[in-house]
């Protein structure tokens, strides 16, 4: 098990997962109309690949376009709120109070607000991505400690600059977790969007499956919108260690994990 | 000693015996609707209330449900005893082999229209032209659309549509981004007039000539082996609530509101019973009992469907599969 790498591993549990699963269906006869055979799911995923990709690239662009609002308006929010008590009084409940607000619920509005477009969709990945973004900048901001904003100070740094070379980079690290919860939210929300108003899209394409019984389709489009999710989320990896490579948390311990 | 337990035994038989003859107990019969409670459902309601179910030694328990699709899926895997569902999409789902078949077709015309508020001018097929419609991709009605639009003469690249879920479709019309939807006329029909304050124009699939049956009764095929006897008198139960608010729809609708006050608008779910209770025959079973589809009917159903509703030629299966008259009065 030594030799294995650390990026095989989920790998080799899913395989067995999906081989287990296969047995479930095809030697104790789970019924296939409540649950498919993964290597029908396989074939489906090979045969409708086109299909599938092109459906993807809308979902896609739509939980990119929310999550890039989510980003640029969480950071105002939460820099508002972390300098501005008056303003944190008025904003912070209301925001948790806008978060509990079951999306699904809201969104059919979505098409009435904004029509049949990209953008209820992109509006509803933004809606589910923009609080965690929100809450982990706070922490970060606030997380910095007063010696470090009291040098800055001392040595005459502005407002400005004081957020631009302390302030930031020391809540990078807050930031970019919440900004990984954030891109998975974001798949969620556009294929919630998806769900209730679109010609196009994984969450079509799974509303199309469902009502037509094609568990294998559905299935396959489950797995592409779950990679899209797993993608996205190494993206935001990879820029997180290119930008604080200086974390903890971007060490690497290699006594811990041989 | 020995004389004196026999007595016993015998006294207990005796108990036994009649009180299972006094107080027969009942079998308790989990019913899923195909979608939240609406006038089309009132004739059940009518029948729990009247008592019918229980003279035949029935527990109706009356569960509201979200899609056909759905309710096809917990009646196939047991979850309810009998689905109330759109018997075209179960022809679907058991030509996919799913293990259920419907034992009582009520709507035996399709409720399938397009619906449009009276504002927008769309008295005829033709009417369509330039317009957009609103649907909702996998439901019942969609798959069908384009038999419609054979039927009557149209293409698809001369409207627009736009697709999104019930809520959506009908947000979209009111909302104006939609001129028209499609929807079955005993239930967007019915609640588009007080949503859009005036009255709708409907054009039916069935006035085109197009065959459908559509709810009916869904039971998973080991049910109907295992308890026929439960389910024969839930069927004689049910016909005879659906026979009873033919003639008085307007009791239908207060057993109901007074069962599911959430179904909203009384006068709304009137029009909904009445509209559906123009469906329940065709041309072959007019004057028979309700839910005795035609032969013919099912088989023109699965003729439609192999042709237009995506079900494969191979899985057709002949009518037998998919509907039996057995269990019913």
């Amino acid at each position: 098990m030594k030799s294995l790498g650390p990026a095989l591993r989920p790998i080799l549990l899913a395989v067995m997962i999906v081989v287990a699963w296969q047995l479930a269906t095809s030697v104790f006869g789970l019924p296939t109309y409540l649950v498919p055979e993964p290597l029908k799911v396989l074939k489906e995923l090979v045969n409708q690949w086109p299909r599938l990709l092109s459906e993807s690239a809308v979902t896609t662009a739509a939980a990119l376009g929310g999550f890039a609002l989510a980003v640029v308006i969480g950071l105002l929010l939460a820099v508002l709120i972390v300098y501005s008590k008056t303003i944190e009084s008025y904003l912070y409940p209301l925001l948790v109070f806008s978060q509990s607000v079951p999306k699904i619920a809201i969104a059919p509005l979505f098409v009435v607000w904004f029509g049949f477009g990209i953008f209820p969709k992109v509006v509803s990945a933004f809606l589910l991505a923009v609080f965690p973004v929100v809450v982990s900048t706070v922490t970060g901001l606030k997380s910095v400690e007063p010696e470090m904003i009291d040098l800055a100070r001392s040595s005459r740094a502005g407002r400005l600059r004081t957020f631009w070379y302390v302030l930031l980079p020391h809540s990078l690290p807050h930031i970019f977790s919440g900004m990984k919860v954030a891109i998975t939210l974001a798949v969620v929300g556009a294929v919630v969007g998806e769900f209730v108003g679109a010609n196009s899209g994984i969450g079509y394409l799974l509303q199309v499956a469902n009502g037509n019984f094609d568990l294998p389709l559905m299935f396959a489009a489950l797995v592409v919108l779950s990679t899209i999710g797993v993608l996205l989320f190494a993206l935001i990896e990879l820029a997180e260690r290119l930008l604080v490579p200086w974390h903890a948390s971007q060490r690497q311990d290699y006594t811990a994990t041989a | 000693m020995k004389t004196f337990e026999r007595w016993l035994l015998a006294l207990g038989l005796a108990l036994l015996c009649a009180g299972s003859a006094q107080a027969q107990p009942k079998d308790k019969v989990v019913m899923m609707l195909n979608w939240f409670v609406y006038g089309e459902h009132a004739p059940f309601f009518l029948g729990k209330e009247r008592g019918y179910f229980e003279q035949e030694g029935i527990d109706l328990q009356i569960q509201e449900g979200r899609g056909s699709a759905a309710t096809i899926q917990a009646a196939a895997a047991g979850s309810v005893d009998v689905g109330y569902a759109d018997v075209g999409v179960m022809m679907r789902a058991v030509a996919r082999g799913t293990p259920v078949k419907s034992i009582g077709v009520l709507l035996q015309q399709t409720p399938a229209a397009v619906i449009s508020p009276a504002d927008r001018n769309i008295k005829t097929p033709q009417d369509l032209i330039g317009k957009t419609i609103a649907i909702t991709p996998g439901d019942a009605l969609t798959p069908i659309f384009p038999l419609f639009l054979s039927k009557v003469g149209l293409k698809e690249s001369q409207f627009k549509t736009v697709s999104g879920d019930a809520q959506t479709k009908m947000n979209a019309v009111v909302g104006r981004q939609a001129d028209a939807l499609l929807g079955f006329v005993t239930e967007q029909g019915a609640r588009m007039p007080a949503l859009v304050n005036q009255p709708v124009n409907i054009l039916r699939f069935s006035d085109s000539g197009l065959t459908l049956v559509s709810l009916g009764m869904v039971v998973r095929n080991e049910t109907i082996k295992n308890k026929a006897e439960v389910l024969r008198r839930y069927m004689r139960a049910a016909t005879r609530s659906v026979e009873e608010a033919m003639k008085d729809p307007d009791a239908a609708i207060a057993a109901m509101m007074k069962a599911a006050p959430q179904a909203g608008q009384p006068d709304a779910q009137l029009v909904s019973l009445k509209l559906s209770q123009q469906l329940y025959f065709t041309k072959e079973t007019q004057g028979k009992r309700p839910f005795r589809a035609a032969p013919a009917t099912i088989e023109e159903s699965l003729n439609v469907l192999v042709t237009y509703g995506g079900m494969e030629a191979s899985t057709r299966g002949k009518a037998d599969d998919y509907f039996t008259a057995e269990l019913l009065p």
